[in-house]
């Protein structure tokens, strides 16, 4: 499987002038392959949104590096830029412009090429069911269709590579699970994408695998099945809390039992 | 880029709230400023033991020749006997004429001029003094009832003509007013386009696209300049209307006559263009620390306070044009927005010398080039471009001022 993202020894330090240095990312490493949703989960303050604002260019790693596309984010941003789509943890729209006006922009600052740029643009309005509000200033919307919008704005230049930051926070069931089926479609147009959420349900739904990281470190990665072996525990939640509160005491009594 | 800016313009434009704050900002500004300005040139200033004024007497009559004693009791004339109409526009010219018998004045004075009204207060009552000498002098003399006699007049003339006041006026408020109308939208725009954005979060959707983070903070700087110059200048326009007709209505009230201002005296193209291309210098230098400034806060309000103290430092330094001893100079020239506020005054009194207009675009350039040096790794910054206020830089000089007040 061809490797789309490849995160090698990331360690991200921010300054706190009471504690001092602070490591929110601490010697992370994980891959994640063409046409596969890769979860990360972790508790508030675990280091997830750092991690994929490194990724999406947005800060720059202390140490290690990340590959996207095979694109460095270090020496070659642009680039990394081209070949992604990031949706942050809130729809980030521009409020007095509409649907279409953003679509078509972002179209435009990622390089999409202009004459097909139209005809993109109304395939995505189409395909998100957002034509009834496509003129409408976005300050309007409701929750539902700004984070539409801000999907189609994401996807617009058809990059490889989705980070989606919790994509469906805060919205109903229905218009949830319409998000859902954007993603698992994406998935199946052999998009690679980054998904992460507080929600153990769609994450048990939508993710090929999962990565869970805890005050900077990834505790672990494998597949739902993988997971449930290592933790013997069933579902998502229950395994995510005995990873998070248990996982690294268990190995560490393990690590020191083998030391003995 | 072009499209970046198209989006941050879209954006301001149809934002009630920046639109509200550059048209409410003048509407508040300006008559405030107007009361000022007219305090300012009405206000007595205290005449200085040694303060002298010329004084040309034209006597046209030998009847009245004994006045030239009674005028030299005022203390500080300078009278010279003239009877040249080429008159000496320095000071305050005085013609005696005979009507009636009688002495009949005319007055020439720069009514701008608080130090020449001042003189003339005291002129006015010996004046009055010696009309009345003589009409009791006519009346003991031909027996006349005294109530036929109450008429004193003085014919008054602004030296300068009501073009020429007007255009001082004007030099003095055009200069402020357009700086300070763009100054208002740059603040406006800045906050909008840094703060907002971070607020709003799209500063970061939009550097997850394929621009350079330079392009994004240039596009913002561009797009504050373009919405600072044109909402300043829309505001700029409608506010001197406002004025005008104030004045105009003043100098009903005050001298009877209706306003005929030459308005090509300024509205003429060199004028209009120099001072456009003045201004758009400025304008982008402003942009440049305003868009800095601003970007340093999280929130709209912090940036509103950051910008708050540059607005000031701004809308003195244009202030200063007001001062009359404040003339063209190379240290003029070198001090930013002052010497556009002076390039703009001497453009409209059309008393523009090549060599400063010349040393003030060249040194603004300069400046233009050091700003964008200096603060352009400021705003590139990680945490700034991010919204948070403590940069690595700042954290080292933080940490340099701790050590040394530990020291």
């Amino acid at each position: 499987m061809e490797e789309k993202i490849v995160i090698k020894n990331l360690t991200k330090e921010f300054y706190d002038e009471q504690r001092g240095a602070i490591k929110a990312v601490n010697d992370l490493s994980f891959t994640a392959y063409a046409g596969e949703i890769f979860g990360l989960l972790g508790p508030n303050g675990a280091g997830k949104t750092t991690t994929l604002r490194m990724m999406a260019t947005l800060m720059k790693p202390n140490a290690g590096t990340i590959s996207i596309n095979g694109f460095d984010t270090d020496q070659d941003a642009q680039n990394v830029r081209k070949s992604m789509g990031f949706l942050s943890a809130t729809t980030a729209l521009y409020p007095r412009l509409s649907p279409r006006e953003i679509i078509t922009y972002f179209a435009n600052l990622n390089g999409y090429p202009e004459e097909n740029t139209k005809e993109r643009v109304e395939e995505l309005i189409k395909h998100f069911g957002i034509t009834k509000y496509a003129d409408t200033l976005s300050e309007k919307l409701s929750t539902g269709m700004k984070q539409i919008t801000s999907i189609a704005r994401t996807i617009v230049h058809d990059p490889p590579v989705l980070i989606l930051d919790e994509p469906s926070s805060g919205l109903d069931v229905i218009v949830a699970q319409k998000i859902h089926e954007h993603i698992i479609d994406l998935k199946n147009q052999g998009k690679t994408i980054i998904f992460s959420s507080h929600n153990m349900g769609e994450v048990e739904k939508v993710c090929d695998r999962i990565g869970v990281i805890n005050n900077g470190k990834l505790l672990t990665t494998g597949t739902l099945d993988e997971l449930r072996e290592i933790t013997g525990k069933y579902y998502m939640e229950e395994i995510f809390i005995y990873l998070v509160q248990e996982y690294e005491s268990v190995k560490q009594k393990e690590l020191e039992t083998a030391n003995d | 880029m072009k499209t970046l800016i198209t989006i941050y313009l879209k954006d301001l434009l149809r934002n009630k709230y920046t639109t509200m704050m550059v048209m409410l900002v003048p509407v508040l500004l300006y008559p405030m400023l107007y009361w000022g300005i007219t305090q300012f040139l009405m206000v007595k200033t205290g005449l200085t033991d040694n303060q002298e004024i010329n004084l040309s007497l034209d006597i046209r009559s030998d009847k009245f020749t004994s006045i030239k004693d009674s005028i030299a009791t005022i203390h500080n004339f300078k009278t010279t006997e003239t009877a040249d109409e080429n008159f000496n526009k320095e000071g305050i010219y005085l013609i005696v004429d005979e009507v009636d018998y009688l002495p009949y004045y005319t007055i020439h004075l720069d009514s701008t001029n608080s130090i020449q009204k001042q003189f003339f207060g005291k002129l006015k009552v010996k004046l009055s003094g010696y009309y009345d000498l003589q009409l009791g002098g006519r009346i003991d003399a031909s027996d006349y009832d005294t109530d036929y006699f109450d008429t004193f007049w003085v014919v008054r003339h602004n030296i300068d003509g009501g073009d020429e006041a007007m255009t001082k006026i004007l030099s003095i408020l055009i200069p402020m007013m357009s700086i300070i109308t763009i100054i208002a939208g740059i603040g406006t725009g800045a906050v909008e386009l840094t703060a907002g954005h971070t607020e709003d979060k799209t500063t970061e959707t939009t550097l997850t696209t394929a621009l350079s983070r330079k392009s994004i903070i240039l596009a913002k700087v561009f797009a504050t300049n373009i919405y600072g110059l044109v909402a300043g200048i829309i505001n700029f326009t409608f506010l001197t209307f406002v004025i005008m007709q104030i004045i105009s209505v003043l100098m009903m009230q005050f001298t009877n006559k209706k306003l005929d201002f030459d308005w090509s005296v300024i509205l003429n193209l060199r004028t209009l263009l120099l001072s456009l291309l003045s201004l758009a210098i400025i304008s982008y230098m402003m942009s440049l620390i305003f868009v800095a400034a601003a970007g340093f806060a999280k929130t709209r309000k912090e940036s509103n306070i950051l910008i708050t103290p540059f607005f000031m430092a701004f809308m003195i330094m244009s202030y200063v044009v007001i001062i009359p001893a404040i003339e063209p100079s190379l240290v003029i020239s070198l001090v930013p927005v002052l010497n556009i506020a002076m390039v703009i005054k001497l453009l409209i009194v059309n008393d523009i010398q090549i060599v400063f207009f010349t040393e003030t675009i060249l040194f603004s350039l300069i400046w233009m080039f050091l700003l964008y040096k200096l603060l352009l790794p400021f705003m590139l910054e990680e945490e700034i471009i991010l919204g948070n206020s403590n940069t690595s830089l700042i954290k080292q000089i933080k940490g340099r001022f701790a050590k040394w007040k530990k020291k």
